[in-house]
């Protein structure tokens, strides 16, 4: 009898701290506490060691594949070598013009000016459930909460938590309404303005991303590009996140959705580059991480 | 001697889940089945089998540090893994008790351990609202795989472990 009543007030004792610890994490908690960044960077660091001859191993399997490919893309790339060689110049007497006109008036930083921190995976979480992955960088190397996470194929997601080595990352497709993007749709070719639209969570079934509000006027077509606008304060503009795929009205009829495929790869992501804005960024009021204010 | 190296196994299990899901081919592991690994889970049922004796309760205190580590660095919520650990490797410390451990109890515990295990995830995630999924698509496309996945991860590390372990096991107690 003894025995049973032990067993009983244990399991009630562990039912109150699972719903006491549930509970306290369930609500945005900000910033880490010493302890959990700690443990953090404990297990970053073992990840670290044990991920460097397996991902050794896994580059050297696909520089060997690449191999056989090598000279078929010499041959195209060269040719478009010389192509790229008039851009690179146009660019360059661009950028020049686009500077001096700045400084004529006075303005040097713009939204879209970023400072990149290139990073490393070093895992990502085993629940599929948790769309996060944490990479080898933290806070001593500069990089705050919220900031965005790009490769060289467009955004992938933003920083969840830093610990002080190392942080985990939030994947796109973990969005959901309060990780909003202020985003624009690019219209080709034309003098137009861009569409508006908010970035508005993740279609899981569709593998798509929800572009919501757009006003009903826009005329979005499906195959544009949607980038990043910058103007929800914290990040950059004219980071690209993907192409329309799909646009329809939405369940009022006041405005449109558009589904949007990430021009990323969600899925087989090894390096990443945390963007840091220059200009000034915007905290916001009630600590939520949200990038448009609500 | 095991009592460091038993905790440094589930570590370097732990750690390997996370880096798993990195570079294995992704073909394979984003298809629409979602393949969850319980590697550490997986080992710790082997020891309250073979390594616990009956008045010894250390794979329950592995449980709930261990899924206590899942739960800080691969999901948000705290609290999850480790209650779910905890209370599965409770119950199977208490099963093996009546069951005479031969190879095909061993597989079927575990086969019982990883979907209880798997399934109290999804009621917990479920409640709070991470998950959206219902019922029969979760059976389908995430219970199932899972738990076949793990099994055989179970039956692959079954011969390496068992004999270590009942030998670690004698040794408990003594100094």
């Amino acid at each position: 009898m003894i025995f049973r009543k032990k067993r009983l007030i244990m399991i009630l004792i562990s039912l109150i701290i699972l719903v006491a610890l549930v509970g306290l994490s369930l609500g945005d908690r900000g910033e880490k506490t010493m302890p959990e960044k700690f443990l953090h960077d404990t297990v970053g660091w073992t990840q670290n060691i044990f991920g460097k001859p397996v991902r050794f191993v896994n580059g050297a399997v696909d520089h060997f594949q690449e191999l056989y490919d090598v000279h078929e893309q010499n041959q195209v790339l060269k040719s478009r070598l010389t192509e790229n060689r008039n851009l690179l110049a146009e660019n360059q007497r661009l950028k020049e013009r686009n500077q001096e006109l700045r400084s004529v008036i006075d303005k040097a930083e713009t939204r879209s000016d970023y400072e990149p921190i290139h990073a490393t995976v070093i895992a990502r979480s085993s629940e599929r459930w948790f769309q996060q992955m944490t990479i080898n960088q933290g806070e001593s190397d500069g990089i705050e909460q919220n900031m965005a996470v790009i490769t060289g194929e467009g955004m992938v997601g933003k920083i969840q938590s830093v610990s002080e080595f190392h942080s985990t990352v939030k994947l796109l497709s973990g969005f959901d309404r309060s990780n909003r993007i202020s985003s624009w749709v690019v219209k080709e070719g034309e003098d137009t303005e861009n569409g508006f639209g908010l970035i508005e969570g993740f279609d899981e079934e569709s593998e798509r991303l929800l572009l919501k509000e757009i006003p009903f006027e826009d005329e979005v077509k499906k195959g544009e590009t949607v980038i990043s606008s910058g103007l929800g304060g914290v990040f950059p503009e004219e980071l690209e996140i993907g192409v329309i795929d799909e646009v329809e009205n939405d369940e009022y009829g006041l405005t449109q959705i558009a589904y949007v495929k990430p021009s990323a790869n969600l899925y087989n992501i090894n390096h990443v580059i945390v963007v840091n804005r220059s200009m000034e960024t915007v905290e916001s009021e009630n600590g939520e991480s949200e990038e448009e204010g609500s | 001697m095991s009592r460091v190296l038993l905790p440094l196994l589930i570590l370097i299990l732990v750690v390997m889940q996370g880096m798993a899901m990195n570079l294995l081919p992704p073909a394979l592991i984003y298809s629409d089945l979602l393949f969850t690994p319980h590697w550490a889970l997986v080992l710790i049922v082997l020891i309250s089998m073979f390594y616990d004796r009956d008045d010894t309760y250390y794979s329950v205190l592995y449980g709930v540090i261990f899924g206590f580590l899942i739960d800080m660095i691969y999901t948000d919520i705290l609290g999850v893994y480790m209650f779910t650990y905890g209370i599965v490797i409770y119950i199977i410390h208490g099963l093996k008790k009546m069951l005479h451990a031969n190879f095909i109890v061993a597989v079927l515990l575990g086969a019982l351990a990883l979907i209880l295990a798997d399934f109290c995830l999804y009621m917990m995630y479920y409640t709070v609202q991470i998950v959206d999924v219902q019922l029969q698509e979760y059976v389908l496309i995430r219970l199932l795989p899972t738990t076949i996945a793990n099994i055989i991860f179970f039956i692959v590390l079954y011969p390496f472990v068992k004999e270590r372990m009942e030998m670690w096991s004698e040794q408990i107690g003594q100094p």
